[in-house]
């Protein structure tokens, strides 16, 4: 009983890491950029939503409304702070990436000041099932996080778009050769990418209720660490990462002794995981260089 | 004999004359008292960001290795070597043996985790190894600030002793030679060539017959040991070490350092560290108040527009155009070089492109089937 | 050979730097030039904890004015320096060195614990009075002149183990964060205090994982008193996420971090269980000078950044002004250009002394302890009472 109420908590904790990740991997699987303002276009949802909500009160809007702002703006900073850089090394990426990251934690706090903002999206309730007590916002994240999931594996093995990006990311020369506009395509990924963090700062929304300007950052790099550790760049290793990581959490949280080392001890289990399979759970197996 | 003075490369240890006087002027100035309280925090500040710099230098930009845990070797180092002082003053009651001896110890715990993230280095690559080190960063972080009161101060903090002010920055600028010493020498050796060759291609480095997993150790064993010293002495330039600061937004700003600075460049990683703990400190003191939000806001634009500006394909001709040197030639300060100038600076490498995309180090795949073998059809799917 | 432009460019900038750095030194009186009375405070004005320094900022601010606009201190104005430390102790040399260089004649010290441990020591040097309204740790106070108006959290803890005592319960939940100075201290204490005969379950959790509670939850899902020594922020989103598992008729009990949590529901009654805290200040008085600063404060900046922070750093304004007003009274003379250390030791015998100030935190002459700890009635405040006994 015991036993499943923490794998419950687990999954709860899990699904909004894994929804998170989803987007992390998508765009590091194509571009290959470590992208760290993520968590920061997941905050810019949530307070995308906040203003949509204050204007109508329905959460559906709220999200459609954040999902199309998020993907604007994520194809804005792809322009503006990414694309100039193509070609050059992958870490001016990153550290511009880090710079869009402060923008957007000052620009939010200029624009909503310091203060938290309370939303209360949806009340949704529990289900019971013989005692136990699970929250709604658990399945739902979950459910949606799974359909995202098999939605992006279906898109990117079965479009055009979507092979195109599969060529993108193994080879960016010969993809050119073969006629597919690289840019485009790292845009369309950024634009995927982006609106998949409009939906996580949806779900975190609808289980936290608290929005401040530095809603993404922290859960950002959890996610980022469940992403690889299931194997970053792979689209199902993002779920398993973000479900793996969620229960270590639940399980590490439920025992007193070691539940303040709680992040310690999911790094821990991160290095030891690649240490035995260093391109994550999921991640495309590599012959060892010789 | 005379000639052989001449050759002498002077610009290869220009770094440090000018490091010296400066230390020797701004002691002079400090121990006549007319350095004020806020520039010496300045100028402490900017010593152990060289420090930082310098060391993740050689890390990331000659062995080509991402790490984001430099802030967790810093971290271990201010620590124990803050630990160390504490314990030692009651023995020895000298200011300056305790400071060495924790100096020291500082350095050596750091170097020890150092060899520890090296081993991993080995099997892990890129990405991978960069969030194994700032895994490791979090996980040192997070046992420390859960800490007893007594053993490390726990939430609260270490409370270390705070060395005068006036003469702590001087140390942290001998110590700064000394690290420049080190990993300048380091670089311009044979070893230092090895290393960026491990970078370039580790598999033909390993096919010259480089032994790849001693200089990894090597390069990230020096490189945690300053890490562990410039953790000491930020120890002793605070009354209190508190583990929050030694987050990886921490190791994320000694990156921007090295990155700014441009990759394998230990002259540029100096001058960006200065740069950035310099503008970094005056829009923290001057921006106060409602102003104070803009700080970020300046600090993003400027590492973008930075960034970019140095980075950008795009841009290159533009660069080249207005750089420093061409509007130094312009005004006849400096003989231009003509076309045929080859550069025979052994230790600068920043014009080779640096190698930290991994996948196309990644996907030389010895497998017959691979996809990369381009007369062969990939027969996996 | 673009390395010896760098190294050019390093030169310059240093040399420049010497220049600047030369400008002044020494230990001399910064204040000298000054016209008006120059109060400094280092808090977080961004970062996850801004919304505190916000509070500290505007309430300062207002207080300043309000006493500007009466006059002043005899004609002198007052003027307010407020840096940002980003709850980042490594901050918090500069910050000092720089109000002070700029005038900076008494301090309100920091807001948070974490960076007021290291202003403790640095204004020690100096001798600059400083009277906190917020950085509520135990050793904040430690040198003579340093002043808390905030309850220190091990006196908190030693109250609210007092009060849980006294109310005869066998097992109590504690909710507290592990990596954070404020719930530590209280909780250390809290615990010390306790009677053995009372069994906790504890729950904990960190910066790293604020969001989601689902597994402490679990843990404290059986308690019926809760102790939490948090921050409203994480408080709220635990309420919101436990309220369907925890009893309905759970009380859940903090300090003064508490204050400001009902300002974060839209309607509070979607928590059915009993909130109660034990404070200096509640930002919901209806009655009383609480009341009127709650007012005044909510026109000019709103009620979101409301909160005891804000309340208490406006009392340390008038309680600087009081006791320096009381000071010429008593015959000090007290001028604009006062160097800090002179005005230490003014203040430091009045707060030592029979100095007392009613205020918004505490309506009933709030005293000072020569330890620097302050002398007020803590209130129990409910917040709002379980729904079931409505």
């Amino acid at each position: 009983m015991k036993l499943i109420e923490t794998l419950l908590n687990g999954l709860s904790i899990g699904s909004t890491y894994a929804m998170i990740a989803l987007g992390y991997t998508m765009v590091y699987g194509i571009a290959k950029m470590l992208n760290f303002a993520h968590g920061d276009v997941i905050m810019v949802g949530g307070y995308m939503i906040f203003v949509t909500m204050s204007a109508i009160a329905n959460p559906i809007i709220g999200l459609a409304a954040a999902v199309i702002f998020c993907l604007l703006l994520g194809i804005t900073i792809e322009k503006i702070a990414y694309k100039p850089l193509r070609g050059a090394s992958p870490l001016a990426v990153l550290i511009t990436a880090i710079g869009v990251s402060y923008l957007l934690q000052s620009t939010a706090q200029m624009i909503f000041g310091s203060a938290p903002k309370m939303l209360i999206l949806l009340d949704l309730g529990n289900l019971e099932f013989g005692g136990l007590k699970i929250p709604v916002y658990t399945l739902v994240t979950l459910g949606c996080s799974v359909v995202i999931m098999i939605a992006l594996s279906l898109f990117v093995k079965y479009t055009k778009v979507g092979r195109a990006m599969i060529a993108v990311s193994e080879d960016k020369g010969a993809a050119q050769l073969m006629g597919i506009n690289v840019n485009g395509i790292i845009t369309l990924t950024f634009a995927i990418g982006s609106s998949l963090a409009a939906f996580a700062g949806f779900f975190m929304l609808l289980k936290s209720p608290s929005l401040t300007n530095t809603l993404g950052a922290m859960p950002g790099i959890k996610a980022f660490t469940a992403a690889v550790i299931g194997g970053i760049g792979s689209i199902p290793g993002a779920m398993v990462g973000g479900i793996l990581i969620g229960v270590i959490e639940a399980i590490s949280l439920t025992i007193p002794a070691i539940a303040p080392y709680t992040d310690a001890i999911e790094f821990l289990i991160l290095i030891v995981i690649l240490l035995v399979r260093p391109s994550g759970i999921l991640g495309k197996k590599r012959r060892e260089k010789v | 004999m005379a000639s052989n003075l001449k050759n002498i490369k002077w610009k290869h240890y220009v770094n440090y004359v000018v490091i010296a006087v400066l230390t020797v002027v701004f002691a002079v100035m400090s121990l006549t008292g007319s350095l004020s309280s806020s520039s010496i925090y300045m100028l402490e500040k900017i010593a152990i960001a060289i420090i930082l710099s310098v060391s993740l230098s050689i890390v990331v930009g000659f062995l080509g290795e991402l790490s984001l845990g430099h802030a967790g070797f810093m971290c271990v180092g201010a620590y124990l070597g803050g630990k160390a002082s504490v314990l030692l003053e009651p023995i020895f009651g000298n200011d300056i043996l305790c400071f060495v001896i924790s100096i020291v110890v500082g350095g050596l715990v750091a170097a020890l985790f150092g060899i520890v993230i090296g081993l991993p280095a080995l099997r892990l690559r890129g990405d991978y190894l960069a969030i194994v080190t700032l895994a490791f960063g979090e996980i040192v972080r997070s046992v420390f600030m859960n800490s007893s009161r007594e053993s490390f101060g726990g939430s609260l903090g270490l409370n270390t002793p705070r060395y005068d002010k006036n003469v702590l920055f001087i140390f942290a600028f001998v110590l700064l030679l000394i690290c420049l010493a080190v990993t300048q020498n380091m670089i311009r050796s044979k070893h230092g060539r090895a290393i960026t060759a491990i970078r370039d291609n580790e598999i033909a480095a390993k096919a010259t017959g480089i032994n790849v997993t001693k200089y990894k150790l090597i390069v990230f064993t020096i490189s945690s040991f300053f890490a562990g010293i410039a953790g000491v002495l930020y120890s002793f330039s605070n009354y209190t070490v508190q583990s929050t600061k030694f987050s990886y937004n921490y190791s994320i700003e000694i990156l921007v350092m090295v990155v700014l600075g441009g990759m394998g460049s230990i002259n540029g990683a100096i001058i960006s560290a200065t740069l950035i703990t310099f503008l970094d400190l005056k829009l923290q003191t001057i921006l106060t108040g409602d102003l104070a939000v803009l700080q970020d806001l300046f600090y993003a634009l400027i590492l973008i527009i930075l960034v970019i500006y140095n980075n950008a394909p795009a841009l290159k001709g533009f660069r080249e155009k207005y750089n420093f040197k061409t509007v130094l030639t312009k005004l006849k300060l400096k003989k231009a070089h003509g076309p045929g100038h080859v550069n025979d600076d052994e230790a600068k490498w920043d014009r080779v492109p640096t190698k930290i995309n991994m996948d196309e180090v990644l996907s030389v795949d010895i497998q017959p089937t691979s996809h990369y073998t381009p007369d062969k059809p990939d027969k996996e799917d | 050979m673009k390395s010896i432009f760098k190294k050019a460019l390093a030169f310059a900038l240093v040399a420049t730097m010497v220049l600047t750095f030369a400008a002044c030194g020494g230990a001399k009186n910064y204040a000298a030039d000054n016209t008006e009375f120059v109060i400094g405070v280092s808090g977080p004005l961004t970062g996850p904890a801004a919304v505190y320094g916000v509070a500290v900022k505007n309430s300062a601010q207002m207080a300043v004015d309000e006493i500007n606009a009466a006059g002043g201190l005899n004609g002198v104005k007052f003027k307010l320096v407020v840096t940002d430390d980003q709850h980042d102790a490594t901050k918090v040399a500069a910050n000092y060195a720089s109000m002070l260089e700029g005038g900076m004649q008494v301090s309100l010290g920091t807001v948070t614990t974490a960076p007021g441990l290291e202003y403790t020591n640095l204004s020690v040097e100096d001798n600059v009075f400083f009277l906190t309204p917020s950085a509520s740790g135990d050793d904040i106070p430690k040198n003579d002149n340093g002043f808390q108006m905030c309850f220190a959290d091990g006196n908190q803890g030693a109250v609210a183990a007092d009060y849980v005592n006294g109310l005869g319960l066998k097992e109590i939940g504690i909710f507290y964060k592990s990596d954070d100075a404020y719930s530590n201290g209280i909780y250390e204490q809290f615990k010390d205090k306790l009677d053995d005969s009372i069994k906790t379950v504890e729950a904990v959790f960190t910066d790293a994982n604020d969001k989601d509670f689902s597994a402490q939850i679990t843990t404290l899902k059986n308690c019926k008193f809760i102790f939490m020594p948090i921050y409203y922020t994480p408080a709220s989103i635990f309420m919101t996420q436990a309220k369907d598992t925890v009893a309905a008729d759970a009380v859940y009990y903090g300090c003064d971090g508490f204050d400001g949590l009902a300002g974060q529901f839209e309607d509070f009654s979607i928590i059915p269980q009993e909130v109660s805290m034990l404070s200096h200040f509640d930002s919901n008085a209806t009655e009383g000078a609480p009341a009127e600063y709650i007012k005044k404060y909510t026109e000019k900046f709103g009620a979101d950044t409301l909160n005891q922070f804000g309340a208490s750093a406006y009392d340390c304004v008038y309680a600087i002004f009081n006791a320096m007003k009381a000071a010429i009274d008593a015959g000090e003379k007290i001028d604009v250009t006062i160097s800090p250390s002179d005005l230490c030791e003014i203040l430091k015998a009045q707060f030592t002394g029979d100095f007392s100030y009613d205020g918004v935190t505490g309506t009933d002459a709030i005293t000072w302890e020569d330890n620097g700890y302050v002398k007020k009635s803590a209130v129990k405040y409910t917040l709002k009472t379980a729904n079931s006994a409505q």
